[in-house]
């Protein structure tokens, strides 16, 4: 899931802090069994891309990604999914099931919409990256130039609120006492700046390695960990609560009928509304087509290894998110029930782990993993951000602007020193975060599904978008996001008091979110622009659109 | 918007789109199920009158938990059947000296 509030990173606080509360080897144990998988991972991968172009090894593991790489790791982005989300059901209740519903067509949208097509757009052009697929789709290298800014913008600050919290969890699932290093010193910052190395240097080493397929696989493994551990704690939390017709009738006692009904409970004296019927409509687009337009999505479809590959992806997404999203639900209300008084939401999870487990054999490992699994996320989320900054570094800029003729050793060169680079930047932006790049960060998670998804299906579908209309859409719905966002924050228009409560909320024109608004200006200014420029040639359009040679040769 | 002869397109971008078109289709009923459903039966009721099915609230269960199942059937058909396999065509990367495609 795209990270659309700030939710994850104070999630994973939490998670850490629950670790340390449980004084237990079992958190650390699990993060370090991670991390030397995610290494060996690394390695493997590293061994399956040495054949062949470094740049589509690297970069796009060969275009060979099958069906269990590619449908769980397309569309399932981030920690989000395990760590934000839990907390909303826990404090809105039941509500937050409507909030979460478009996930049930989010394995059509996002592998029916643009799968087969993207597959084959992106052989027909020799694309390796998203702006490479731009750029020859259209033949403009401006056009290109301007999908890379974009992209390293948008996935440089996702990708700095990432590292932060993949610190805390290092810093805090330290148990106390372990080499001298009481609770007090695991607190301060020599702890949390020593975490941020580690996960640093952990993340790049694995990543330089492996490229592409290192991010897919540790996503893969993640992913089937995280599943596996829900599946668990389902399990244990039903038997706790005593079913869930129980644990829905104690948690409306212990909150009140907001728990259990729309608009969701919000408690105290505020008159918030958390899922007003234009937020409820707002999330059934935001889900399925934020995820349709990741770039970071975009280029796994690129990847994928052929249409059945595709097919079967719809299939086992379909299995996976019934799994993860109605179960994570069932836990948390039954949550709501067992553990009442929770000061921080946040805490659901790890805290549920640990209660349901604890009279287990071995219930210590067993929350580890749970508490492990999220962490996984993180490093797969930096790990996937990193190879898509970096194919951007090198493919669009080194080597379609400055040295076309590189060779292979001095290509990977490159890519590692722009990981190594990016990672000491994303380092020294966390060393003592500043306040307002959390609303970059914010911005960036709706900016980049506004500005792409448009974009891309014009790429695929429309024979006559042209360059300059392609321009237009891209530009105009990552400026209105931004202008709702500014709007809001800088507080230069009343906001809707609807949502989760946050201290950056954007402008809701009409009670929808910023998203929809850029969707709609990206759409209309894409097709005004188009038909008031020249058409595209007959020539490219038909190499993008027409039959394959071997056909027309029959 | 087609402009061109319908043999000018490649077999597999029509199926694309005809599939992408359906997908849209069944974006739309799913959302008009789902929030209609939970709308009417879930907001602005009065307090006490909770009635649960398998331990879901009434609305949360005919609103989205049995949209979610069918849905979810419906992924699986249009996975297995309506999607119709093709070519992806030759890597352009293959055959370009550069590596650099178009």
């Amino acid at each position: 899931m795209t990270d659309f509030t700030p939710a994850p990173m104070q999630s994973l606080l939490i998670l850490g802090q629950a670790a340390q509360m449980q004084s237990s080897y079992g958190p650390m144990f699990m993060l370090s069994l991670f991390i030397a998988a995610s290494v060996w991972i690394g390695i493997q991968a590293n061994n399956a891309t040495s054949s062949g172009g470094f740049m589509k090894g690297f970069f796009l593991g060969n275009r060979g990604l099958g069906v269990w790489a590619l449908a769980l790791t397309a569309t399932v982005q981030s920690g989000g999914t395990f760590m934000g989300f839990p907390s909303l059901v826990y404090s809105y209740g039941w509500i937050v099931a409507l909030w979460i519903a478009g996930y049930m067509v989010v394995p059509i949208t996002g592998f029916g919409v643009l799968g087969k097509r993207l597959a084959q757009l992106s052989r027909r052009s020799g694309a390796i990256t998203v702006p490479d697929l731009f750029r020859t789709r259209f033949n403009s290298p401006s056009l290109g130039l301007l999908c890379t800014v974009f992209i390293l913008f948008y996935l440089g600050f996702m990708m700095f609120a990432q590292f932060k919290a993949g610190a805390i969890v290092l810093q805090l699932a330290w148990p106390s006492g372990f080499l001298g290093i009481e609770d007090a010193a695991v607190n301060s910052d020599y702890m949390y700046h020593t975490g941020l190395i580690v996960f640093a240097v952990t993340v790049t080493a694995y990543t330089l390695l492996g490229g592409f397929l290192a991010a897919v696989w540790t996503d893969l493994f993640q992913s089937l960990l995280m599943f596996v551990g829900v599946m668990i704690l389902l399990v244990a939390s039903l038997w706790a609560a005593g079913g869930l017709e129980n644990a829905t009738r104690v948690s409306l006692e212990n909150t009140g009928p907001g728990f259990v009904y729309g608009p969701g409970h919000v408690g105290g004296d505020t008159d918030r509304e958390f899922l007003p019927l234009s937020l409820a409509i707002s999330f059934w687009v935001i889900w399925v087509w934020a995820g349709v337009g990741s770039p970071a999505g975009l280029v796994r479809l690129m990847a994928s290894q052929n249409t059945p590959v595709i097919r079967r992806s719809i299939l086992m997404l379909g299995v996976y998110n019934t799994g993860i999203y109605l179960p994570l639900i069932i836990i948390c209300v039954c949550g709501r029930a067992l553990l009442p008084e929770l000061e921080q939401p946040d805490q659901i999870i790890p805290q549920m782990a640990l209660l349901t487990t604890k009279d287990w054999p071995g219930g210590s490992l067993i929350a580890g993993l749970i508490l492990a699994a999220p962490f996984g996320a993180v490093m797969s989320t930096v790990s996937s951000y990193l190879v898509v900054i970096s194919s951007g570094a090198v493919r669009d800029i080194y080597q379609r602007l400055w040295r076309p003729q590189a060779k292979r050793g001095e290509l990977r060169m490159i890519a590692w020193g722009t990981m190594i680079l990016t990672a000491v930047f994303s380092v020294a932006a966390m060393w003592n975060p500043v306040d307002y790049l959390q609303v970059l960060i914010v911005f960036s998670g709706t900016g980049a599904a506004a500005t792409f998804l448009v974009p891309a299906i014009m790429a695929c579908y429309w024979r006559r978008a042209t360059a300059n209309g392609v321009f237009a859409s891209m530009l105009g719905g990552a400026l209105v996001v931004l202008l709702l966002y500014l709007i809001g924050i800088m507080g230069w228009a009343p906001v809707a008091n609807i949502g989760a409560g946050s201290k950056f909320r954007p402008l809701y024109l009409l009670g929808l979110d910023p998203l929809l608004w850029g969707i709609l200006v990206s759409a209309i200014l894409g097709i005004v622009v188009s038909y008031l420029t020249a058409p595209p040639e007959k020539a490219l359009v038909a190499r993008m659109f027409g039959p394959q040679q071997e056909e027309i040769a029959r | 918007m087609p402009d061109e002869k319908q043999s000018d397109i490649d077999p597999l971008v029509t199926s694309s789109l005809r599939e992408a078109i359906l997908v849209v289709l069944i974006w739309i009923v799913a959302a008009t199920w789902s929030l209609t459903v939970s709308y009417q039966m879930g907001y602005q009721r009065e307090p006490g009158d909770l009635n649960l099915v398998f331990g879901f609230p009434d609305w949360v269960f005919w609103g989205v938990v049995v949209p979610w199942l069918v849905f979810g059937a419906l992924s699986w058909w249009f996975g297995s059947y309506f999607v119709r396999d093709g070519e992806l065509g030759e890597d352009l990367d293959d055959i370009d000296e550069l590596g650099l495609g178009g």
